[in-house]
Formats: C-alpha cells, structure tokens, sequence
C-alpha cells in the first residue's frame, strides 16, 4: 500500500517510476526465478532508501548532540526561539502560497487549452517548462534586476507606468514570486499536464458541454476536481522549492528562509541541522495529509 | 418539414473533405445510423449535429430553428461517448443530476428526476457509487441516463457500444433501443459494426470516405444494395468477375457458367464487363423441380459457424461461399462430391466492376 501511494506520487509530478514491490506480485506461484526478481527488487529498493535515509539519520543525530553527552532537543529549541527564524519561515511560506496559487491561475487554464485545442503546441510548451532545468537561477535572477531595475515605460512612448520594481518591496516581492513561478514550472506544468491526461479532460469537456455547462461550470466543477491529486502534488513541490530557495532571494534581497538558513550555517553549526530536519519532517507531514485528503479521488481519476 | 435536417453540410480539415455534402432528413422519434468503415467521417457528422464542430458549409436544423453555428451549450443535445465519458468525482446520482444542476433546477425536481432515471436503467441499487465501481456495461447506461435527464431533443450515440464485450454489447443496445422506442427520442447511432447498425436501426446511412452511399431501411440496406460498396459492407457477399451475354433477358456469364439476373442488365450491352454477387445464404442445394440458376459445383470445404454451417463451393473456377441453417438432421454432401446448387434470380447483384 505504501509503496503504491508513493507510486502515484511519483506518478502526478510527471516522472513515472515502477515502484511496485512485491504486492500483488508474490501471489502467484512461487518459481525459483519469481524468488530471486523479489530479491532483487528488494535489495534494490533498499539500497535507494538508504541513499535517502543514512544522511538524513545523520542529521537527525548530529542536530540531537549540542549538549556533550547528552541527546536532547536543544539545538531545536535556540533555532525556533530565534525570532528572525520565525520571520523569515513565515514570509518565505506567504510567497510559497502566492506562488502556487499564481502558479495554478496560469497553469490550469494553459495546460487545459493544450489539451483541447492545440495538442501541437505541447512539445513547445514542455519545452519551456524545461528550461529552468538547464538556465540557472543565477542567470534568471540577474536578468530580472537587469529588465526591473529601469523603470517600466508604457510602450512606444516616454510616459512612466511604474516605478522600478526592485526599487519598491511589494514590487520585490512580485519580481520573487515571479522568478518562483519560473522554477516551479517543471513541476506544477507537469504534474497538471499528467492529471489531466489521466482523466481524458477533452472528453470530460465535450460531455459537460452537451449537458449545457459553461466553461466557469467546467473548469469548477469538471476539471479541478478531477485533478485535486495533481495540483496538490504540484503544489507541494513548488512549496518545497520555494521555501529552501536562496539564489533568488539573495540576489533581491529580501528576508526570506532559504539565506537565513545559509546564513545561519555560516556561524552555527547544531541550529541548521535541526531546522533542516524538521523542515523535512514538514514535508512529509504534508505528504501524509495530501495523500489523506485524495485518496479516493485518486483512485476515482486512476480508475478511468 | 423533417424535425432534424442536414442539408448540404460538408466539413473539410484543411485541403481534407473529411464530409462531402450530406443530405438527411430525420423523423420525430426516429433511430437513424450512420454506418461506415472507420474514418469514413461519422463521427464528424454527428459531432457537427452536437456543435463541437462547425460545418465548412450546409445547415442544420433542428425543430424548425437553424443551430448550425450555436455552442454545444446551447443546444438540446445528448452525447453519448465511446469511453463513457462519466465525471469520476461523482456518483451515479450526481452524473445524471449534473446537466440538471447546471439548469438551476429545483433540487426535489433533481432528485425526482435522477430517481426516474436510476430505475429506467435499472441501477437503484448504485445510485451512490462511484463510476470507478461500475462495471463498462453500468457505466454506459449511466451516461445514457445523463444524457436522458436532460430531455434532450436528439440523442447522439458514437460507437457506444464498441468497448464492451460481445455479450453485453448485444443486450446493451436492445436496452438502448427499447428506452429510445419507449420515451420517443430521436437518436443518431453511429457504428461500424452493419450486425449492431441493421438490428437496432429504423434508418441506415451507410458512408464510405465522407460520401453517403445509401440510405434505407435495414431490409433495403441488406437486400437492395444500391452500390457495390455497400454490398460489400453489409452482410458477406460473394463476388466474381462476369461479361454480360444478354442484356434484355438478364443473362451474365461467369467464365462460361450462366447466371440470369432479375435487374442490373438493362442498361448495359452485350459484352460488358461487371461484377456478380451473390449473398452465401441465397444459394442452396438444387431439388427436382428445375429453378432459375441451377450450376454444378464441387463441394470444397465446410465450417459450422453455431447457427450456420458454410459450404465452400467451387462454380466453375471461382470459389463461393453458402450457408445453410444448423440442424441435427441436416445432411451435409461429403467433400470433393459433385453437386448441383441453385439461386433465385434475385439473389444474382449485377454491380459495375
Ligand atoms: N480535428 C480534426 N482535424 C483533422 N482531421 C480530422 C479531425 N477529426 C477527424 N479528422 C479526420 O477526418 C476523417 C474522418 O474522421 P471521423 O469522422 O472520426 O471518422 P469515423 O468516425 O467514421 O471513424 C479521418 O480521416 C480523420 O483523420
Ligand atoms: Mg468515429
């Protein structure tokens, strides 16, 4: 069971993976051959764990250690006691939010178009939603205080229609949220893009317009049901990159977690290792209730 | 004045005619099906009834009032898909109440209808499930009780049936039929399969690349074909290449062996070339008493289909096919015997080569 929710995990954010070890495998009969596959996918299976597992054990234990001899939770306590931590976390989860939800208002409705008028442009459009994978954040965030630190002039004339946007902090704060949208594209376009083909939105479509519905009616309450599990999914890795981001928020100076960690890396060493593991304990808590909250409406939208 | 009317209407995908000036009128409470080989264009058509697209040219009206142009939306139309096409975050209940809610009816004025509807396909006991929980059979009836709900005026049907297993797919659409019969609805099925489009249809519209071949009753269909391709389509034929030896008397040669043919020969002359076809069931073994076409024939080989048993028989170098009915007592000749069968004049097709 585990290994198939996280197989639909993998699955909504684009990349498929087999992951299905041993379930419903090991039913049939029990052939000498049948044995060693399972050994072997176990032994593979459990070599990535580990990958995955020792280092984060190690945090855990090291983060465990700032008094000598003794484990405790101190280092847990100095890092959330510190009020910059709390200030930072807090405004770096707000443009997580505004980023996932900007995110979405693009995302859906292009994806959705895509799919139902023009599938020739997909390969374009996943193209682009690649290309934060091969641009660094560097290059995007230079070229963002290069355009926005000029003011932003109507077109073809000299009239002034904002003031820089790096000048000004709610202008800042677009630029990020902006810039993070960029990075997420891979993930929230994915995991969208899969949703939507798991359900067949262009059929789904044509039956509610038959049916009289309008395309508010359709987007609300056709297609976002139906892709709940995928948004979640896209969601959450945007939240997950968003929050751990230090390029762009240092470049534009902003007070956000991501160089607050780094910083405070720079002259502690207990604090940041408790800090990343519970942030990593955040994100599974938050992959807990997402697969809480869709697993029936996953499985409604796999069945199809 | 016809209560759907097609007139003219054809569709063209870039240089491609995919629909080449269809003309049908359709009755009140008609059952009509578009029959053809696939990519023909019949789901093209019935999709331009539908709106999801616009034809290139023509019209099509519906109870008097020009819907050529209008949104999918704002027509009465039920659409009944191939892949069922059900929204998964609903139950049963909230499928078919959906085109209801969308209308703003009253919500006991849903709930009395979705109880109609629950029963009429007889899926009481499912009201709240979930589609995922259905079998492919249930799934259509559901998207049939959708459509239903609506009280659209014309059902559209595209290949409803095509992803259900044989059993089903034959008591499903004696289903289809006694619900469209029993509430009057006007319905386009299309199909490719002639054995679904001649046992459910008042109408047949066989098609052949975007053109309309024939339309007629089933039995006009399967027992007048007008074109050669149609012939072919529907049912099996045997076909063989012949001269015409007599056109006024009706009489074609088939390497050297006569056939005499009711029609198909007036207008052509001595010494042209066509094709015969004889439907297998038409032929049987000859009795006594001398009948039109009486040929020799050497018996080839023979296959029990259930019902029917063919006999491949050879008439002079050409190999036909006849079906008799199964019986137990039935007496079959051996192969490699020699015999004698015979066909009604009717039976012989003179069609153009
Ligand atoms: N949206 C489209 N764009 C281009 N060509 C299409 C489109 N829809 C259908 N066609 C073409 O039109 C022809 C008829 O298609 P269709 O009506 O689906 O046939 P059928 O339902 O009889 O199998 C096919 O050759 C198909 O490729
Ligand atoms: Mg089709």
């Amino acid at each position: 069971m585990a290994s198939e929710k996280i197989r639909k995990v993998v699955e909504m954010s684009g990349i498929s993976i087999d992951l299905r070890v041993g379930k419903g495998r090991g039913r049939k009969s029990w052939s000498l051959s049948r044995l060693g596959t399972r050994f072997w996918s176990w032994f593979w299976f459990i070599l990535g764990a580990l990958y995955f597992l020792l280092p984060l054990y190690a945090t855990l234990n090291f983060s465990l250690r700032m008094e000598r001899d003794v484990i405790g939770f101190k280092a847990y306590i100095r890092a959330f006691e510190d009020p910059e931590f709390l200030k930072t976390f807090l405004y770096s989860n707000v443009l997580a939010l505004l980023t996932i939800v900007a995110s979405i208002i693009l995302i859906v409705p292009t994806a959705y178009w895509i799919r139902l008028r023009l599938p020739e442009a997909r390969r374009i459009v996943e193209f682009i939603t690649l290309l934060p994978f091969v641009v660094p954040a560097i290059i995007l965030v230079f070229g963002l205080i290069r355009i926005y630190s000029s003011p932003i002039k109507i077109p073809f004339t000299d009239a002034t229609l904002f003031q820089p946007l790096t000048t000004f902090e709610v202008g800042t704060d677009i630029l990020i949220v902006a810039g993070y949208m960029v990075l997420g594209l891979p993930y929230m376009y994915r995991s969208v893009d899969t949703g939507m083909r798991t359900v067949d939105v262009r059929t789904l479509t044509e039956a509610a317009q038959s049916l009289g519905a309008s395309w508010f009616t359709i987007i609300v309450r056709v297609i976002l049901p139906n892709i709940r599990a995928a948004l979640l999914s896209g969601a959450l890795l945007t939240f997950a990159i968003v929050v751990g981001e230090v390029t762009l928020a240092s470049f534009l100076g902003v007070p956000a977690f991501g160089p607050y960690l780094f910083l405070l890396g720079q002259h502690r060493a207990y604090e940041p290792a408790a800090l990343s593991f519970a942030s990593f304990l955040l994100t599974w808590v938050a992959m807990g209730l997402i697969q809480l909250f869709t697993g029936g409406q996953g499985q409604a939208a796999g069945a199809h | 004045m016809s209560y759907l009317s097609i007139s003219h209407v054809t569709k063209q995908f870039g240089d491609a005619v995919v629909v080449d000036n269809f003309n049908l009128d359709i009755e009140k409470g008609e059952f009509v099906s578009f029959l053809g080989p696939s990519g023909c264009g019949k789901t093209t058509t019935l999709r331009m009834v539908a709106g999801f697209e616009i034809p290139t040219s023509g019209k099509i009206l519906l109870d008097g009032a020009d819907i050529t142009d209008k949104a999918p939306n704002q027509r009465n139309v039920g659409m009944i898909f191939q892949s069922y096409a059900l929204f998964p975050n609903m139950t049963v209940a909230q499928n078919i109440g959906f085109g209801l809610r969308v209308r703003k009816e009253s919500e006991a004025m849903i709930k009395q209808r979705v109880d109609e509807m629950v029963s009429l396909i007889n899926l009481e006991k499912h009201a709240n499930k979930y589609p995922y929980q259905l079998s492919g059979g249930q799934q259509q009836r559901v998207s049939l009780a959708r459509a239903l709900a609506n009280r659209p005026q014309v059902l559209l049907l595209d290949e409803p049936l095509s992803a259900l297993d044989a059993k089903i797919r034959v008591s499903l659409r004696a289903e289809i039929r006694a619900i469209q019969k029993s509430l009057g609805i006007t319905a386009i099925f299309v199909t490719h399969d002639q054995e679904e489009a001649l046992s459910i249809s008042d109408r047949i519209v066989v098609m052949n690349v975007g053109e309309m071949e024939q339309v007629g009753t089933p039995f006009e269909i399967y027992n007048f074909p007008k074109t050669r391709f149609v012939a072919n389509f529907v049912g099996s034929l045997n076909t063989a290449d012949a001269e015409v030896v007599d056109p006024a008397k009706g009489l074609v040669s088939m390497d050297g062996v006569q056939f005499e043919a009711a029609e198909g020969t007036d207008a052509r002359k001595k010494g042209d070339k066509v094709k015969i076809a004889v439907r297998p069931e038409r032929f049987s073994f000859a009795s006594e008493q001398k009948k039109a076409n009486v040929v020799d024939c050497t018996i080839e080989n023979i296959t029990f289909l259930g019902a029917v048993v063919r006999i491949q028989v050879k008439i002079g170098n050409t190999k036909f096919n006849m079906d008799t009915f199964n019986n137990p007592f039935l007496e079959l000749p051996k192969i490699g015997a020699k015999e004698q069968v015979t066909c009604s004049k009717e039976a012989v097709l003179v069609l153009d080569e």
